[in-house]
């Protein structure tokens, strides 16, 4: 089925209701295996598809979706959103973008190797990050959810403005969870990693480095509650970049909800703290050459050197500044959502010193490897306050492992703090596509014992 | 949804090859969604969601396809992708008779949603918009949601299980945004349950947005939060969200049969204070959690998991029953026909307990009264959590002085289970907006009475 034409021919017929129309299609294969001491202990495997379409009249917006792609199934789908659309208010910057001249670069997000890869290679790697996870260490005693997932498929996106385009994708992942434990003691850590290219994915340094983390940890205490400086590894600063992300969506600085709000042009970070989002990334997570509601992906620079720049901006948002355009970050969820503002490949600009340098700096504090619980940090206060896990830093050193303390400190004071920036630039891609060096912040409130 | 002639030909294709259980799952659902924001019905969302699986075990390993096109040929099709993930010359067993099962529950609706007009709907959240603005100059942005889902399932297996469910949920949801000078702070609030337009009758969604505002303006002046440990009292009814995280997921059967939770082989043995007494109890009429069956097929139950102290039971799906060699307590959830079941909670709440409330925050010379609670987390290995305290109080000399905010509580789970000295007498329910991820999102309740904890970490700035 050619989902492109499907597209433009779902627009012209919601076209004929006198409305702006756009088509999103998303169409997928999945398969997932999960691997329990070598034997595979859950398979699935699946086609999945779906439309959502999106109307606008008079500045009133409507949005259905379905699965179904059967004729009477459209109609009825275009039929929900044009009704809902006379429900919903007006608003004079509503419209639908468009077309715009797409760069042709190579973005790297689609690896045949990954469709072609047989179901039995994909349980093979499974088993791999299984094994390199139970041959690290001796007190690695189990693997939990040890598994490998691959997608690929198509995305189209057409509406009545002329915009039509598709782009076909794939990715490839895994992650597990490892315990460890010793006579006194029992931790447990996950490893991870997803990638776009087949060649990228190292199924062994996924099961390596959740043991590595497991066994580290064993042992830990809190320690007693005081101000000291933390050193951020780069999947703990994502806490950090998740709200900032947030923050710096135009949707929530233009509906004050942003503890950013007003602050364009202002010093709101020490001058090593750059923040960048790039939809056109190679290879990246979050890389497309267009964007769910049809523009071109950009790179953005938010943050330079301290100071703030510019928000993220979907069609919406930039319409109603007046003077900006959008930045290619409108993303949807799945075909049932409509779309929203998010970041692509968002991450903090590496510094110059090795991540050794950066802890060497540190005479007393912690080194965070881990945290929990990321999404109450608030990007609308600014209240940040979260768990973490990870070791005391002792004259510039790693030493006794820490558990059960918080770290917390305004977002406002935290990016103003921060004192060293690694150039060890990784990126996460667990929750989103964020990445970060390892980073120094001074003056962290430590919660622990006491 | 389909004749049960055409089931029994996807369950024979699911054992095809040897396997010892077929199961077919059906799923249809349908939702509509309204945003307010600023003012304006921004977004308006509706859509439906039809699809299946066949899932089909070879001794504890199972595998499962699904599909989006819900005829006969594509799920006996998908039914061969899974048979095809192994063999067993030598089983052959038979699908049993499908006998329609029953259920302890009888929740049905009494009035549909259709019987309110989307304007109607769209005029409730018109309503709580306004009642937010008016109530201070000093709010600057107010959301709030409607949504309505109906999902219905079938479950069939070759063992003859025949399981329909039909469940219906309403939700309102409302955000809240103050500000005074450079100062921003916000509040979140919902409220909702399986339930139909007859909610409308007990309960008024516009009512609770004036107290989300009261939360945010709170905030705005209240003090940090102080860091270290502390005695924490933790409010009735949502709070429960902490025994659910901290505990509850430890007590989930997946992690027990791997040794992987903190409750491992710890069945008869004392894990809490002789007062305490904990369920989850998916027949509960018009909560979140509540099915008739599970997403296997399988009546629900209450479920005893903590009595006077002493760990009884676990919560079992089918996987991991099968596992075990028992039954499943009927707590077998998935997202979607996407996804593969997993042991999930329904309606879980610690009962109540021998305190007054009242005496339980006298009794706290200096601590911490966590009023309202966000969000939290856990590892399950240790049982380590944590969970953010979006309104707390200061309590000196027994009584709350001062609000203050970005307090956040971790711990160790079963230990502080161990340490609650205190329950009170006031059990309730969470209002209805509990949602539970563990890599799927499944609706869930939570409840418990005042609960004091004599010593926990509260991570404050100050």
């Amino acid at each position: 089925m050619d989902y492109l034409k499907f597209a433009r021919d779902v627009v012209s017929r919601a076209v004929e209701r006198g409305v702006e129309a756009e088509a999103f299609v998303n169409v997928g294969q999945n398969t997932s295996v999960n691997v329990d001491r070598g034997e595979v202990e859950k398979l699935s495997q699946a086609g999945s598809k779906g439309l959502g379409v999106r109307v606008i009249r008079d500045g009133k917006m409507g949005y259905a979706y379905t699965s179904d792609f059967g004729a009477s199934s459209i109609e009825k789908t275009i039929e929900a959103a044009v009704t809902l659309a006379d429900v919903a208010d007006g608003d004079e910057y509503r419209s639908l973008p468009a077309p715009q001249p797409l760069p042709e670069d190579d973005l790297e997000v689609y690896d045949e190797a990954i469709v072609e890869l047989p179901i039995g290679r994909k349980v093979e790697m499974a088993r791999r990050i299984e094994k390199a996870a139970l041959r690290y260490d001796e007190r690695v005693v189990l693997t939990n959810r040890c598994t490998l997932m691959s997608q690929h498929g198509t995305v189209a996106v057409a509406n009545s403005k002329g915009i039509s385009g598709s782009y076909d994708k794939s990715f490839i992942g895994g992650f597990v969870m490892v315990m460890a434990a010793d006579e006194n003691d029992r931790s447990m850590a996950l490893g991870f990693d997803f990638g776009s290219r087949l060649g990228d994915f190292k199924p062994t340094e996924v099961g390596k480095d959740a043991a590595r983390k497991a066994v580290g940890m064993l042992g830990g205490k809190p320690v007693p509650t005081q101000r000291a400086s933390v050193v951020y590894s780069p999947m703990a600063a994502t806490s950090i970049l998740e709200a900032l992300s947030r923050a710096l969506g135009a949707d929530a600085m233009q509906r004050n909800r942003s503890f950013l709000e007003g602050k364009i042009g202002e010093t709101v970070a020490a001058d090593m703290v750059t923040v960048l989002d790039n939809g056109r990334l190679p290879g990246g997570i979050a890389t497309r050459p267009f964007d769910d509601e049809g523009v071109p992906t950009a790179a953005t620079r938010l943050i330079d050197e301290g100071v703030l720049q510019t928000a993220l901006h979907d069609h919406y948002t930039a319409t109603r500044d007046g003077t900006a355009s959008s930045t290619g970050n409108a993303n949807r969820r799945s075909h049932s959502a409509m779309p929203t503002l998010d970041a692509s490949n968002f991450y903090f600009q590496p510094g110059q010193e090795t991540p050794e340098e950066v802890i060497g700096g540190v005479e007393q504090g912690l080194y965070v490897e881990s945290v929990m619980n990321t999404a109450s940090i608030n990007p609308i206060s600014g209240d940040y306050s979260i768990s973490a896990k990870g070791y005391w830093i002792e004259n510039g050193e790693l030493s006794h492992p820490v558990n059960e303390v918080t770290i917390a400190l305004p977002m406002q004071e935290l990016l103003h703090n921060v004192k060293a920036v690694g150039n060890d630039l990784t990126f996460v891609p667990m929750m989103g596509a964020l990445g970060s060096p390892t980073i120094r912040v001074d003056g962290v409130m430590i919660g622990g014992s006491g | 949804m389909l004749p049960t002639e055409s089931i029994r030909r996807v369950l024979d294709a699911g054992l095809a090859k040897g396997a010892d259980l077929a199961e077919v799952y059906l799923e249809n659902k349908e939702s509509l969604s309204l945003i307010l924001d600023e003012g304006r019905l921004e977004k308006a969302t509706q859509g439906n969601d039809i699809g299946g699986g066949v899932r089909v075990f070879y001794g504890n390993n199972a595998a499962y396809a699904y599909t989006d096109d819900l005829t006969q040929e594509s799920l006996i099709e998908a039914a061969g992708v899974a048979a095809a993930a192994g063999e067993n010359a030598n089983n052959a067993q038979v699908c049993a008779d499908l006998t329609k099962g029953e259920s302890r529950v009888e929740s049905r609706i009494e009035r549909p949603f259709e019987q309110m007009s989307t304007q109607d709907k769209a005029g409730i959240l018109r309503k709580m918009d306004e009642v937010t603005r008016r109530h201070s100059p000093h709010i600057v942005s107010v959301q709030c949601g409607y949504t309505e889902t109906r999902r219905r399932v079938w479950v069939y297996n070759t063992e003859g299980v025949w399981a329909e469910d039909d469940r219906s949920f309403l939700e309102f949801q409302g955000q809240v945004a103050a500000q005074k000078g450079d100062v921003r702070q916000s509040s979140a609030t919902g409220i909702g349950g399986q339930v139909g337009l007859e909610f409308f009758d007990d309960r008024d969604p516009v009512q609770m947005m004036p107290e989300a505002a009261d939360t945010a303006l709170l905030m705005l002046d209240a003090r940090p939060a102080p860091a270290g440990e502390m005695p924490v009292v933790i409010t009735n009814g949502w709070g429960g969200v902490l025994f659910h995280e901290a505990c509850g997921h430890c007590m989930e059967a997946d992690f027990i049969t791997k040794g992987a939770s903190a409750y491992t082989g710890l069945v008869g043995e004392k894990v809490g204070p002789d007062f305490l007494t904990a369920y989850d109890d998916g027949t509960i009429p018009g909560r979140r959690g509540t099915m008739r069956f599970d997403d296997e097929g399988v009546p629900t139950n209450r479920t005893v998991l903590i009595e006077d102290g002493i760990l009884k039971e676990y919560m079992w799906d089918l996987t991991e029953a099968r596992r075990a060699g028992r039954a499943s307590t009927g707590n077998g959830r998935r997202q979607s026909f996407r996804a593969m079941p997993m042991p999930r909670m329904t309606n879980t709440y610690i009962d109540a307990g021998p305190h007054d409330p009242e005496e339980i925050i006298r009794s706290v010379e200096k601590g911490l009264y966590a009023k309202r609670l966000g969000g939290g987390q856990v590892e399950i290995g240790r049982g380590d959590y944590v969970f953010t305290v979006t309104e707390g109080w200061l309590i000196e000399d027994g009584k709350l002085t001062a609000p203050v905010r970005g307090a956040t509580l971790v711990g160790n789970g079963p230990e502080t289970l161990r340490q609650i000295d205190m329950i009170g007498t006031d059990m309730s329910l969470d209002p209805g907006r509990g949602m539970c991820g563990k890599g799927q999102w499944a609706r869930v309740s939570v409840g418990q009475p005042t609960v004091r904890v004599p010593k926990l970490t509260v991570g404050g700035t100050e």
